[in-house]
């Protein structure tokens, strides 16, 4: 008879994010014995320094921006100002209520042993916190990514701010270089343009977003120039240094270099997997690049699931909160029933919230042109609709994309609200429908969403 | 918390040890030495590679042999890579 081993608990779920929280919740309701190790706050990125904070401060400066903007409805917005501090206390009042941000009680409450340390894996299936030895049946590893810092000259010579620490800030700096005009470059450049910073985005790509079509940047660097943004597209940072209390950066340009100066610098270049925790004494694969696993979710060592941004980016799979959570439960699942499922993130939107906001879902033109996809595409601009005299707003348009046969593989909408919109044309793209039965949706007058419908007819 | 607090797990019934930075830079002195390094090269770039470790080590209170070789290895390999494999295969050659 074969030795049965004994565990302290059935599941280890390392990083109690997006990636890790839903897991722990799903497998503590069904019984099993579950632990919890977050080496930072609890809840992760996503309710402390990222999206929960972001969204609260930016939907503050889009009010202010829109109210300073008011006049031409008949408005007097005169003595309009802010108050900083008290919208910093107004984001920690929306992490507060998430529940989970830095609440290791949400945790306990569900069930779960919550424990505060960084993990290392000693063995596959023992990990030690803070000198304490933990074995686990099955873990789940969810910890997440880290802002990444460039090789620059002087980097590590030069305080510079990332997007969780920007969040912190006692007030906006007077001017603020960014590097990267990727989503999180572009909502803080744009959040704290309206709030009176001098702005200046360095990107070495041809055109802002470059992982969204060339529309979508374009569009964006127009309206955040009207902000008064400087956009240095095609550009490159060769050195940094740090001059009395200013910040001088170095860039190249063609085949011009020049140097800018500004209070502070903020590195939004992307992120890269945590996956410095002992996963070779576990034996599992992995690379810079993120934890490697099968498609359901499971890494070289079986008992062993990752899920969540220590994943990676893959064509297929972009990093967001959405994706962590859909991972995280399709671990739990696959842990513990016999029929293993896989995630499915055809239909997985993903939103900018600039204002306007940017959602987009599915296949985008250059995703099809990569696949040797043929397509056909339709663009209608919010001009063309009425809400767009109503609430005198005409930057942006839908994009819808079809196969040959009409069948939708992608959308993207530039407008307010697009964070909402975006999810019709989701639905449409998980249920094959065609660009005809989108069109054939009755669609309110007066709503931003009768762009898609425009859009569609135009497919159909 | 210095780092000779740290502690090196090992495997099995072993009873862990506390970390010693004067055995990290002693292999590394002998693996370099053993791909014919200057001695003195060879002593700056130990004191480099347990630079590196120390700080790697300083938010891990326990981690096991492979761990500080397998960090060791990867900052040998930046100054001396034939000495880096030698430090990697030693398991194996001793």
């Amino acid at each position: 008879m074969a030795q049965s081993h004994t565990f302290d608990f059935d599941l280890i779920v390392i990083g109690s994010g997006a990636g890790g929280s839903a897991a722990a919740a799903i497998a503590a309701r069904e019984g099993k014995r579950v632990a919890i190790v977050e080496a930072d706050t609890f809840g992760g990125d996503s309710p402390n320094w990222g999206d929960v904070p972001t969204s609260a401060l930016l939907h503050a400066a889009h009010l202010f921006d829109d109210a300073r903007n008011a006049s031409r409805f008949g408005l007097r917005t005169t003595t309009l100002g802010y108050n900083y501090p008290s919208i910093r206390a107004w984001k920690e009042v929306a992490v507060k209520r998430t529940g989970a941000g830095g609440n290791k009680k949400f945790y306990e409450g569900q069930g779960i042993t919550a424990i505060q340390g960084r993990a290392h894996f000693l063995s596959p299936n023992e990990i030690t916190v803070n000198r304490h030895h933990f074995s686990a049946r099955s873990f789940l590893i969810a910890t997440g990514s880290s802002w990444i810092v460039p090789e620059i000259p002087g980097i590590q010579d030069v305080p510079y701010l990332t997007p969780r620490t920007i969040l912190e800030a006692i007030k906006p700096p007077k001017s603020l270089i960014v590097f990267g005009g990727d989503s999180y470059g572009v909502e803080i450049a744009q959040l704290m343009a309206i709030f009176g910073t001098k702005v200046t985005i360095i990107e070495k790509s041809s055109r802002l977003l470059p992982h969204q079509d060339a529309e979508v940047g374009e569009l964006m660097e127009r309206l955040l120039k009207d902000k008064g943004v400087e956009v240095l597209t095609h550009t490159r940072v060769l050195s940094t240094q740090q001059e009395a209390l200013a910040k001088r950066v170095l860039i190249t340009r063609g085949n011009e270099e020049r140097t800018i100066k500004a209070d502070e610098i903020l590195i939004a270049l992307g992120r890269t997997p945590n996956v410095d925790l002992g996963l070779d004494n576990a034996s599992v694969a992995y690379t810079a690049k993120g934890i490697e696993t099968n498609q359901f979710l499971q890494t070289s060592t079986k008992h062993i699931y990752a899920a969540g941004d220590v994943l990676g980016q893959t064509e297929t799979k972009r990093n967001s909160t959405y994706s962590a959570l859909l991972e995280s439960r399709v671990s739990a699942h696959n842990m513990f029933h016999k029929a293993s499922i896989a995630p499915d993130y055809g239909a997985a939107p993903e939103v900018i919230f600039t204002s306007p906001e940017i959602a987009q879902v599915g296949l985008t033109e250059d995703d099809c042109k990569k696949r040797d996809i043929s397509i056909n595409k339709a663009v209608a601009p919010l001009n063309i609709i009425a809400r767009s005299n109503t609430s005198d707003f005409r930057d942006g348009f839908v994009k819808l994309i079809t196969d040959k046969k009409g069948v939708l593989l992608g959308g993207t909408i530039i407008a307010p609200g697009a964070g909402e919109a975006i999810h019709e044309v989701a639905l449409a793209i998980k249920l094959g429908l065609t660009a005809s039965q989108l069109a054939d949706t009755p669609h309110a007058f007066l709503s931003w969403s009768e762009a898609v419908r425009v859009a569609a007819s135009r497919l159909s | 918390m210095t780092t000779e607090s740290r502690e090196i797990v090992k495997r099995g019934k072993r009873t862990s040890e506390p970390f010693q930075t004067d055995k990290l830079k002693s292999s590394i002195v002998a693996a370099c030495l053993s791909v014919q390094a200057p001695i003195r090269q060879a002593e700056l770039v130990a004191e480099s590679v347990c630079h590196h470790v120390i700080a790697w080590l300083e938010s891990r209170p326990e981690v096991t042999s492979d761990d500080v070789r397998r960090i060791a290895a990867k900052h040998l390999t930046i100054h001396h890579p034939d000495a880096a494999y030698l430090y990697e295969q030693q398991p194996v050659t001793i």
